[in-house]
């Protein structure tokens, strides 16, 4: 009995890794491709028969991107973007978030259903209006007016997954500090936020990401070379017919670059953020 | 203990200052009974400002005429004009049907590979937490960067999957998976699920913490299998949060034409145009930003329906 | 310190109301326990003295001071909640001092102040640590620091000992009793414990839905209960309740119990008007001791529990079951016939319609 438990333990353990190995292959298999695309050369990649493993390296792809195209510019529009993104949703997301978490009050439910539910307006609804007013008000093509129509659906996001972290903090903190002569705003930024800073930062990373990789709303909202973000930039250097695969693959390495690296710092936080909003949502 | 402190009737000195200190009016404004709603007003403003006011000039449009490339046209109202064109529309009849299997098979796809790894790290076996944290990359790059990968590997001249599919002998020659009508919606489905399983992954596995280990512990004893235990356990117990995932990925799915648009741009011919997609090329291609409303409306309104019968089935299974 | 009056107090959340006209009156140094099951109020009573919510009506006057408009920073209570609600970011001495940090005490008073509120709690080893370090028992002590250390008007306890396993339990309650004597600074504590009621309380008030159904010492609370709520909820094991008739018999009350006949002499209450009605006694387990007495039940052993100290011995007496506590020698054998006498002068007698005491 105890043998074929242990027995039935070990295939299933064996199953088990061999799935994950084979999934994190494919997970990341691309990527790696990707990269290995990036640093080849030109012959290596447009070849009869496929280059593996490339013989020679070169980082021409890279540099070619970088001082030949319009790339450092678009990159540098997208941290704008990004950045105003996220400090919008900080400032008028983290206080909701916060009220939404620690006070009961009429219309509670109510709002944060409406504030659930424009996750679910089809984003081409809201970017035809948003083009026309945008392009009214001078917004058009501004870094500004593309942050602004990001928080469209990512102030929400931000509110909700930013809820889940403060509710974790127990709400007899505050009645502690407004005792101890807190107002509820001192107890607010003293006691709570500082709690929730992990969380805080990883709700920001989590919109910072969407936003870094935002490709429609960009391309419908931006025209020039002025406000144009990476995505939009990059997809419009594939060509008609012979594309550029080398300068491509270098394009997206770079822009994938910091999604990996702030995913792989606050990966464990983020998760458990995205599953707790989702979950109550 | 030590005697008197400042309390409320000895309270430190004040200045003049304190009296108009703005720190401290906050303070007091905080102790107010409107707190709460102040604290919500300006995300409650920004987003009438850019969803709802948005949203409800959308619904206005597609009741009018406006195509930016042809301003003689004024922009009148033209009441259900759009509308009665799209019954009449072949695409937007393609593209609902399109729309529906671009839907149903990336969550079947995405569900299954994703209950799967997440059953597999839920066994929580040394040394899969790196690759609990490899699996869940794909789901934060960017629509652009996936698109453009799995472009150069299904590319049909230089696509390292062609080639390694005719290396072990699956496929006689190249081929060009985007080119071909029968081919383009899996291909497209297949870079989808890669790029958003780990969605249902996440989920599954933050449900399947939930489960109390006695439960199997008991049906240990009771002699159920493993998948009888998935059955009759795990499935059962994950009802909700497998909702939740479901919902979520259908408004995504239906929503966002990003990945479509990148792969296929809703070709070859119209096999993988779907409604946002076509939606999207309406109005950013031909500016004619009523009938485009109409077709968002419908997509809103089917969405809407989704997941209003959803949760009544599942909400109907549970009892 | 301080006296409290709560002057009717009322709280509803919507059409639902959780307080209902609440009056209570605490003298200074007093010790008020506010008693009773879960959802019964108390704890919402005990928000609406801090001031973290308002009330729907009454007024709370604190020493001369009616605090209805005051805030909590300015009402100088200080609280120790169930959680402790430590603050987790700062180490145990920044904990305590916080509350003298928001009202601006300096520096140097407020470590000595820390210090001597340390010294008094035997935590000064702990002031550096942060509170995730801490053991329950810890916590708890820092909890009780942070509120002795502003030397408040008034102490709230909310449940503060019901999250320690059952040792520590009786003896911080142990420890808080001593600490009022001391300090001897007013005290409102919420607790659903009756032994903590019991032996920490000055004044016992026990609620259910929203009432005050007791307001008295815990002395009067066990020996004469207001109602059969009250008798039932203190005690353990609880009080029996024999159901009867009560009847005239040899120029003393008695109470008919089917076949029974239990003798009252000694009754201390009033209740000639209830001669021929039904009544229901409240009969304590320790009134009970073997053998005959002034009055006396008879019936068949069903089930015995030794305690130790004790033998509870379950009784079935013309088929209801009564509990006697009795002492350790001479355990009964299931089945058996046993005679037991009553202390009569110890039982309450309650009106079955109203369940109040007769």
């Amino acid at each position: 009995m105890t043998q074929t438990r242990s027995g039935s333990k070990l295939v299933w353990d064996t199953v088990s890794y061999a799935v994950l190995i084979l999934l994190a292959i494919v997970c990341v298999g691309p990527i790696v491709w990707t990269f290995l695309t990036s640093i080849k050369v030109e012959e290596d990649i447009v070849t009869r028969s496929m280059v593996y493993f490339p013989t020679r390296f070169t980082f021409e792809n890279y540099v070619k991107l970088w001082s030949q195209s319009s790339y450092p510019t678009l990159v540098t529009n997208s941290l704008i973007v990004t950045s105003m993104t996220v400090l919008i949703c900080l400032f008028t997301g983290t206080v909701a978030s916060y009220s939404f978490s620690r006070f009961n009050f009429a219309g509670r439910t109510q709002l944060m259903l409406a504030y659930l539910i424009v996750r679910m307006f089809p984003a081409v609804l809201m970017i035809i209006p948003l083009f026309i007013v945008m392009r009214q008000v001078g917004l058009l093509d501004s870094t500004f007016g593309l942050a602004v129509a990001y928080t469209s659906f990512l102030l929400p996001l931000f509110v909700w997954m930013l809820k889940g972290f403060f509710d974790s903090a127990p709400k007899e903190l505050e009645s502690a500090a407004r005792i101890d002569g807190s107002t509820r705003i001192g107890a607010m930024f003293r006691i709570v936020i500082p709690i929730a800073r992990n969380g805080l930062v990883a709700t920001c990373v989590f919109v910072a990401i969407a936003a870094w990789n935002e490709y429609l709303f960009a391309l419908m909202l931006t025209t020039s070379q002025g406000s144009r973000t990476w995505p939009v930039g990059l997809q419009l250097m594939v060509g008609e017919f012979q594309l550029p695969w080398g300068m491509l693959a270098a394009g997206g390495m770079i822009s994938i670059l910091p999604v990996i690296i702030l995913f792989a710092i606050v990966q464990r936080v983020m998760v458990a953020g995205i599953t707790a909003g989702a979950v109550k949502g | 203990m030590s005697r008197v402190l400042y309390t409320a009737a000895n309270p430190p000195a004040r200045s003049a200052w304190e009296a108009i200190n703005p720190m401290r009016m906050i303070g007091e404004l905080s102790e107010t009974r409107y707190w709460m709603y102040l604290l919500l007003l300006p995300s409650a403003l920004l987003i009438t400002a850019v969803v709802l006011y948005p949203t409800l000039y959308g619904i206005q449009l597609s009741f009018r005429e406006m195509r930016l490339n042809r301003p003689a046209l004024g922009t009148d109202w033209v009441l259900f004009k759009h509308y009665a064109r799209m019954l009449a529309d072949p695409i937007f009849w393609t593209a609902l049907r399109n729309t529906a299997v671009w839907v149903t098979s990336s969550i079947a796809l995405e569900f299954t590979v994703g209950l799967i790894a997440a059953l597999a790290l839920n066994r929580n076996l040394p040394g899969t937490k790196v690759l609990a944290v490899l699996i869940l990359v794909p789901y934060f790059l960017p629509n652009v960067v996936a698109g453009h990968m799995w472009a150069l590997m299904l590319d049909p001249r230089l696509g390292v999957i062609n080639d390694l599919l005719v290396k072990t002998g699956l496929l006689t020659g190249y081929k060009a998976w985007f080119a071909d009508p029968s081919t383009a919606m899996a291909a497209a489905i297949i870079v989808e699920a890669w790029h958003s399983f780990p969605f249902f992954t996440l989920l599954i596995m933050a449900g399947l913490k939930g489960i109390p280990t006695d439960l199997y512990k008991a049906a240990d004893i009771d002699g159920a299998g493993p998948f009888a235990q998935l059955r009759l356990i795990t499935l059962p117990m994950l009802k909700t949060i497998i909702a939740a995932a479901v919902i979520l990925r259908v408004i995504g799915l239906v929503n966002s034409p990003d990945l479509l648009l990148i792969l296929t741009n809703g070709g070859p011919g119209r096999a993988t145009q779907v409604l946002s997609l076509y939606a999207f090329q309406t109005a950013y291609k031909d500016f004619n930003f009523g009938y485009a409303g109409a077709l968002s409306v419908v997509m809103f309104i089917l969405l809407m329906g989704f997941a209003w019968a959803y949760i009544r089935l599942s909400k109907v299974n549970q009892d | 310190m301080a006296t409290l009056s709560i002057k009717g107090v009322r709280k509803s959340f919507g059409s639902v109301e959780v307080l209902k006209n609440i009056d209570i009156e605490l003298e200074d140094g007093g010790f008020l326990v506010l008693l009773g099951p879960s959802g019964c109020g108390k704890s919402t009573l005990l928000s609406i003295i801090a001031g973290l919510e308002p009330g729907s009506g009454g007024d709370i006057v604190i020493g001369e001071r009616n605090v209805n408009n005051v805030h909590p920073k300015d009402r100088n209570i200080a609280m120790v909640f169930q959680s402790y609600a430590l603050y987790p970011t700062m180490a145990v001495r920044r904990n305590i001092g916080f509350g003298l940090e928001m009202r601006k005490v300096e520096a140097k008073e407020r470590d000595a102040a820390v210090q001597r509120a340390a010294e008094l709690l035997q935590i000064e080893h702990l002031l550096d640590r942060k509170p995730g370090q801490l053991s329950g028992g810890q916590r708890q002590r820092v909890a009780m620091g942070r509120a002795i250390v502003r030397d408040p008007d008034l102490f709230l306890f909310d449940e503060p000992l019901s999250n320690l396993d059952a040792k520590l339990r009786v003896e911080m309650r142990t420890e808080i009793k001593r600490l009022h004597d001391r300090l001897g600074t007013s005290v409102v504590y919420v607790t659903h414990d009756q032994i903590e009621a019991m032996t920490l309380g000055t004044k016992v008030a026990v609620m259910k839905g929203g009432v005050i159904q007791q307001l008295a010492d815990p002395q009067t609370i066990y020996e004469k209960p207001a109602n059969m709520f009250v008798a039932g909820f203190i005690g353990s094991p609880t009080m029996n309740f024999l159901a009867g008739t009560l009847e005239q018999m040899d120029g003393a009350l008695a109470l008919r119990h089917g076949g029974a006949t239990l003798a009252l002499p000694g009754l201390e209450q009033d209740a000639q008007a209830f001669i021929g009605k039904q009544v229901v006694a409240g009969i304590r387990p320790e009134t009970f001791y073997p053998g005959q007495g002034q009055g006396t039940l008879s019936g068949t052993v069903d089930v015995v529990e030794p305690t130790g100290p004790d033998t509870m011995v379950i009784l079935n007496v013309g088929g209801q079951l009564l509990t006697a506590r009795l002492g350790s020698r001479g355990r009964p054998k299931l089945g058996d016939t046993m005679t037991l006498g009553v202390d009569t002068a110890a039982i309450n007698l309650f009106d079955p319609e109203s369940g109040n005491r007769i």
